[in-house]
């Protein structure tokens, strides 16, 4: 089943309890087919849970999520078909080379892709066959998103895609994305690197303490807080995530 | 099929690991135990009995151990969020890493069998070949259903330390190490018969309790495939069992110790004691494993 939606990630009202703690709490979100969203929130937020509730690692105790249009339990497989996605807190496998990584993914896709290719993207050329188990991290960041980029994908789920990497591995990152962007990849990310965020997303989203407490462009983040135009993303972070502050605004701001 | 290319990369994983073949040569090696007795009793077949003599505790040891690891291992890793991010069920995922195992694993096995096969070959002159590939083709069997208890342990469990004393208290010491002396006491304590001076005089239940663990059940097949008797004793056991009876009171065949044996013992029952063994843990897993969260 292959349904088009112009909605890529629609969750509503999804919960994730573990025993006593509430990881993710009530949350409600769109992403548009159309634009790169950035998840956004601190340690322990519930920004993974989330993702690995829109991929079906995880089930939710309430509420539902669509991806593509598809559920991601009941669809999983043809959804995940679609989406490439970079994983956070993972391991490749040491004896694979990158090749091997790739052709894997390939092949599991059923895409036409040449390894070579994606690895040159993301500037791994010169390593195709050597084991992922001699890559520093930086390395192995990439390769696992030349393998979220296999089988053109029509969504990029991408946790915590800076990790690890040196300024050269970061623009990378960057320039795919706005490349993905181009060809009308939606592009959903989280990440602790704010300049970044700043620089690649059309529309952020802050979660804290599993709730969503602010969504909206930087510019509309900014004015719901009062803060000043000039003010870094790392302020506007800071000010919506201080409990003290948080406990003053109403609901999530919009 | 969606699961090949994910079974394909666990069987290059297996065969490219030195553990594997360090195997083959111990399986190689334990397997060859030339025997007076044996090829008395069997003649060029003793070349056929010698992948009974690993089969009996190596090759479940082996097999166990180079596969209770792979998906908890990866579950901790995180390396397991690789195959559940791509276009595959959770029962992709466990199909691909039974297959892969098993092909790697069967790989490693078949070697075995027939290293020992063509050394037999000159050493004793030629086997019955469809006897040889018969006890192959079951030993192979045997290391299906070995693979999926150990991918079943694997999947359900949460820790590396808890699929490690599950797959040794759990499944190798009762199942494999000590089975045969448990139903003994079992029969001893519930069953009513018991050794005496009259020597050792079990029911049919007491035979049928010792060939459902998974190892007996292995035994009682490849036994009928060499035509040396119906029980759960190796093929060296059975010939001085045959030789000297009045020596091994307490080791019996179904065929002196019951006049009119029931159905329920015929040999080929091990073989459907071999699927139940491969179907029903992997089938409590696949439950566990296709439900709720897997990270």
């Amino acid at each position: 089943m292959s349904e088009t939606s112009e909605h890529s990630i629609e969750l509503r009202n999804l919960t994730k309890r573990f025993d006593n703690t509430v990881a993710v709490d009530d949350l409600s979100l769109t992403v548009m087919d159309d634009e790169t969203y950035g998840f956004l929130g601190p340690n322990g937020a519930g920004k993974s849970t989330t993702i690995s509730m829109l991929l079906d690692y995880r089930r939710p105790t309430e509420g539902t999520a669509r991806v593509l249009g598809q559920d991601p339990h009941t669809d999983g497989a043809q959804m995940r078909a679609r989406i490439g996605h970079l994983p956070d807190r993972y391991s490749l496998y040491d004896n694979l080379s990158a090749r091997r990584h790739l052709r894997f993914v390939i092949d599991t896709k059923g895409a036409a892709d040449d390894p070579e290719v994606l690895l040159e993207r993301v500037g791994l050329a010169d390593v195709v066959d050597d084991p992922a188990g001699t890559f520093s991290q930086g390395m192995e960041q990439r390769l696992a998103l030349a393998m979220a980029l296999a089988g053109d994908p029509e969504l990029l789920i991408l946790d915590e895609p800076f990790s690890g990497l040196d300024p050269h591995g970061v623009r990378t990152v960057r320039d795919i994305v706005h490349e993905e962007r181009e060809r009308d990849t939606a592009v959903f990310f989280s990440s602790h690197i704010l300049g970044q965020v700043e620089l690649v997303c059309d529309r952020l989203g802050i979660l804290h303490n599993g709730r969503l407490i602010a969504e909206g462009t930087l510019e509309e983040l900014k004015e719901n807080i009062g803060a000043d135009e000039d003010a870094s993303i790392e302020d506007i972070f800071v000010e919506y995530t201080n409990d003290s502050v948080r406990a003053t605004t109403e609901g999530v701001s919009r | 099929m969606r699961w090949f290319p994910l079974a394909r990369k666990e069987f290059r994983g297996i065969v490219w690991y030195k553990g594997t073949w360090l195997f083959t040569a111990l399986l190689v090696y334990f397997g060859y135990q030339p025997s007076y007795r044996g090829y008395r009793g069997i003649g060029p077949d003793i070349t056929i009995a010698y992948i009974q003599n690993f089969a009996t505790l190596l090759l479940p040891l082996g097999v166990l151990l180079l596969s209770y690891r792979s998906i908890i291992k990866e579950r901790r890793s995180g390396s397991l969020k690789i195959p559940l991010g791509l276009p595959l069920t959770r029962t992709d995922v466990l199909l691909g890493k039974i297959a892969g195992r098993t092909a790697g694993l069967g790989a490693s096995v078949l070697v075995a069998c027939l290293a020992l096969g063509s050394y037999g070959l000159v050493r004793y002159g030629l086997f019955s070949p469809l006897r040889f590939v018969a006890v192959v083709l079951v030993t192979l069997l045997y290391v299906v259903m070995l693979v999926s208890i150990a991918t079943a342990i694997s999947a359900v469990t949460r820790r590396a330390i808890t699929a490690t004393t599950a797959v040794f208290a759990g499944v190798f010491l009762p199942l494999f190490a000590f089975w045969d002396p448990i139903i003994r006491m079992v029969n001893n304590t519930f069953l009513g018969s018991a050794s005496g001076p009259q020597g050792f005089d079990p029911g049919g239940p007491y035979f049928l309790l010792l060939r459902l663990a998974p190892g007996n059940a292995y035994t009682v097949l490849t036994n009928w495939i060499l035509g040396v008797g119906n029980t759960v004793r190796g093929y060296e056991g059975v010939l001085r069992m045959t030789e000297s009876p009045a020596m091994y009171v307490n080791l019996t065949m179904v065929e002196t110790a019951l006049q009119d044996p029931p159905i329920y013992l015929h040999e080929a029952g091990g073989l459907l004691i071999l699927l139940g063994w491969a179907a029903v843990p992997l089938g409590l897993a696949w439950v566990r494993f296709t439900r709720g969260d897997v990270l």
